[in-house]
């Protein structure tokens, strides 16, 4: 009698115990079976084989025609350039007059992450503002606590965003003069989530329009939605030709691995920026279109859609993960597969953890070292901006020094500088990258405009 | 004999006692305070086991944790599952939301596991009590200024394991804070100098939206600290406002 474990007696169908039998398949007949699993994982199919999504924009437009909502506009004096999104969608990225919504993890831990872009707008005479009154978008402390909730989330993200369309009124100038550009990769996922909740539901907005009306933040009597919610990386994608036009090193010699940030392209999948000029549209194009167009070799590598390991909670209490993975998944596959020069990211989170986690490595026996710097961090770099004093490389952990010696950069000798530019801000003399009577637009020690000397 | 508690049976209670160690109207509280979000019925459409949620799970390489498992309990409603899973497996999840991007029905497992910290919370259970308090360094800084990190955290005590090179230069980290050619950057104690006004008006957000309730509920020291600090810069707040008052006053 067969038994149900006898492999001649199809009583048990699952394939995987000893009834197991070899299909006997060509390696090319092999390779046709399990396309599909290498498709989920590695093309831009992954995303769109799904049943499209409503785009949020057409709810918000209506709301508006409604008298619930205003919208902060993109209009033509930001100088929009427009921008493919997953299905197709344009979106609008304004390129001037921008309201830098700073990122905690960046101006806490990598400031040349900020300093960098800041410097390339300058030197694209692109005007912007960098002020006191906004807060961290709170989300970090949520993915990673658990305290907090989609009211805080959507009260903290409509008031920083109210204060980026009224903040040109310190300057004499007319509300949503600036445009919100957004630093962080979390921030940017977690606005966008928000405000499709927000678009969505009649009863959130109801709870946070008391509350944004407690803080006087409201556009008569209405929550204030933005257009579009933009991270920096798009302004910089989008921008990247200009931004070729200041390059003075060439990195055409480097080979570069791209981090994507999770919440960069994860989070709302459906409003992110592909572009099948760059690597044929199957990544999200942000920072590795900035890379090919400054020259790099950008090195395409199997586990590039991994997270970082930064876990949010895990990088403070359960560092075991964070730098295992980070290592092990990340680095050591950057280098081992890719024989990488750099690798480069758009994230505050991804680069902490990258750039940091290294180290610790010889400890386990796995020694790895692979400079980790920001897009607009080596972009910054190779178009001429000093090392410590704009890109603030001393902040990193990882052997950037080597990466700057490839380019050519005479790193002790800018370190030198910068030692000796330490003893000038000692003495009070710091040069800054705009004037710093515009930071605060109220409250205590706000100069306004017409006592200004 | 006596014999060793599973971690099942002291959270969910033994399988085959009468009593068990969680009762059923709690269970169903819970479960109703999870599904009450509204994020729920979005963030959970369906699923079929198909596990392509956890192949590509960071956290799943490293700890007992599924994504697919989080979403079948909820879906199959399964509340002593999800009791369970909230004791430790849900502080696991990364959230990246990779299991999001990739789900075919739409699903969001890390959102999903957001919503059941929420509850973790709420009902001041002992694992996120034991899991936040690592974690208080960030909520003291994020509600009492507004920044979520600042450069005085970042220190080779804090973090041994990121070798000597935190960092490169020494110098004082005032005078290295001023070095960043950004003026709102050179602080030490937030990552930007935060507006006194915008403080304030964080502090009523924070009341307004329950993330008060939820601090105290898990940790009424770190908010009792955390409220007096409040209430020392509103203090400040109205104080300036009313030299506001008396200058024009003086006009």
């Amino acid at each position: 009698m067969a038994t149900q474990n006898d492999p001649q007696s199809g009583g048990r169908f699952t394939g995987h115990g000893a009834e197991w039998r070899d299909a006997k398949l060509s390696p090319e007949d092999a390779r046709i079976a399990t396309s599909w699993v290498e498709l989920k994982i590695d093309k831009r199919s992954m995303l769109t084989t799904k049943q499209r999504v409503e785009d949020v924009r057409d709810i918000m437009w209506q709301l508006e025609k409604d008298g619930e909502i205003v919208v902060h506009r993109v209009t033509d004096e930001h100088e929009p350039a427009i921008a493919k999104t997953l299905y197709g969608w344009e979106k609008k990225i304004p390129t001037r007059r921008l309201w830098h919504h700073k990122s905690c993890g960046q101006c806490g831990n990598i400031p040349g992450y900020p300093a960098s872009l800041l410097w390339l707008m300058n030197r694209l005479d692109i005007e912007y503002l960098d002020e006191t009154d906004q807060t961290s978008c709170t989300a970090w402390n949520y993915h990673g606590s658990g305290i907090g909730n989609l009211e805080s989330l959507s009260a903290v993200f409509l008031r920083n965003f109210h204060q980026a369309y009224v903040a040109a009124k310190a300057q004499g100038l007319p509300e949503g003069y600036y445009y919100p550009l957004v630093h962080c990769g979390t921030s940017f996922g977690n606005y966008k989530e928000v405000r499709g909740y927000l678009l969505q539901s009649a009863t959130l907005r109801e709870k946070v329009r008391k509350i944004l009306a407690k803080l006087g933040r409201l556009v008569d009597g209405k929550l204030l939605i933005p257009e579009e919610i933009v991270h920096y990386s798009e302004w910089l994608h989008v921008m990247r030709e200009r931004v070729k036009t200041l390059q003075e090193i060439d990195c055409s010699h480097i080979r570069a691995t791209v981090h994507p940030a999770c919440h960069v392209y994860k989070m709302v999948p459906q409003d992110v920026i592909y572009d099948d000029t760059v690597l044929d549209g199957n990544r999200v194009a942000v920072t590795t279109g900035l890379m090919q167009t400054l020259g790099t070799q950008v090195i395409d590598y199997s586990t590039w859609y991994d997270c970082c390991g930064f876990g949010f909670r895990h990088i403070i209490s359960e560092r075991e993960f964070t730098r295992s993975f980070a290592i092990d998944r990340k680095i050591r596959v950057a280098i081992d597969e890719a024989r990488a020069d750099v690798m480069v990211g758009h994230d505050t989170g991804c680069i902490t953890t990258l750039d940091k986690n290294q180290w610790i490595g010889k400890a386990a026996g796995k020694p790895v070292d692979l400079p980790v710097l920001a897009d607009c961090q080596f972009a910054a770099l190779v178009c001429g901006a000093h090392p410590y004093k704009i890109v603030q490389s001393h902040w990193h952990a990882s052997s950037t020094e080597t990466l700057m010696e490839k380019l050519g950069i005479d790193w002790q000798a800018k370190k030198a500088e910068f030692m000796a530019y330490l003893e000038e801000v000692k003495a009070g003399k710091q040069e800054n990258l705009y004037d710093p009577r515009r930071m605060i637009t109220s409250g205590r020690g706000f100069i306004p405009i017409a006592s200004r000397p | 004999m006596a014999h060793a508690t599973s971690r099942v049976q002291k959270h969910v209670g033994d399988p085959v006692s009468d009593q068990p160690a969680v009762s059923r109207p709690e269970l169903e509280e819970i479960f109703k305070d999870i599904q009450s979000d509204l994020r729920y019925d979005h963030e959970l459409n369906g699923c079929l086991n198909c596990g392509i949620c956890t192949a590509t799970c960071p956290a799943a390489h490293y700890y007992d944790f599924s994504p697919r498992e989080i979403v079948q309990l909820l879906w199959t409603e399964n509340l002593e599952g999800i009791y369970d899973a909230m004791q430790e497996k849900i502080w696991a999840c990364a959230q990246c939301y990779t299991c999001a991007a990739r789900c075919p029905f739409g699903n969001s497992p890390g959102g999903l596991v957001m919503l059941m910290r929420e509850t973790a919370i709420k009902h001041n259970m002992e694992s996120a009590r034991n899991v936040l308090r690592p974690f208080s360094r960030v909520m003291l800084k994020l509600i009492s200024t507004g920044n979520q990190l600042a450069p005085d955290m970042i220190t080779r005590d804090h973090f041994p394991d990121w070798g000597p090179n935190v960092s490169k230069i020494d110098a004082p980290l005032k005078i290295l804070r001023r070095a960043i050619p950004m003026p709102t950057l050179n602080t030490t104690a937030t990552a930007w100098e935060v507006n006194l006004k915008t403080s304030v008006e964080l502090y009523t957000i924070w009341e307004e939206t329950g993330v008060l309730k939820q601090l105290e509920t898990i940790d009424v020291n770190l908010f009792d600290v955390i409220t007096d600090i409040m209430d020392e810069k509103r203090e400040d707040w109205k104080d300036w406002l009313d030299e506001q008052e008396g200058e024009k006053d003086d006009d």
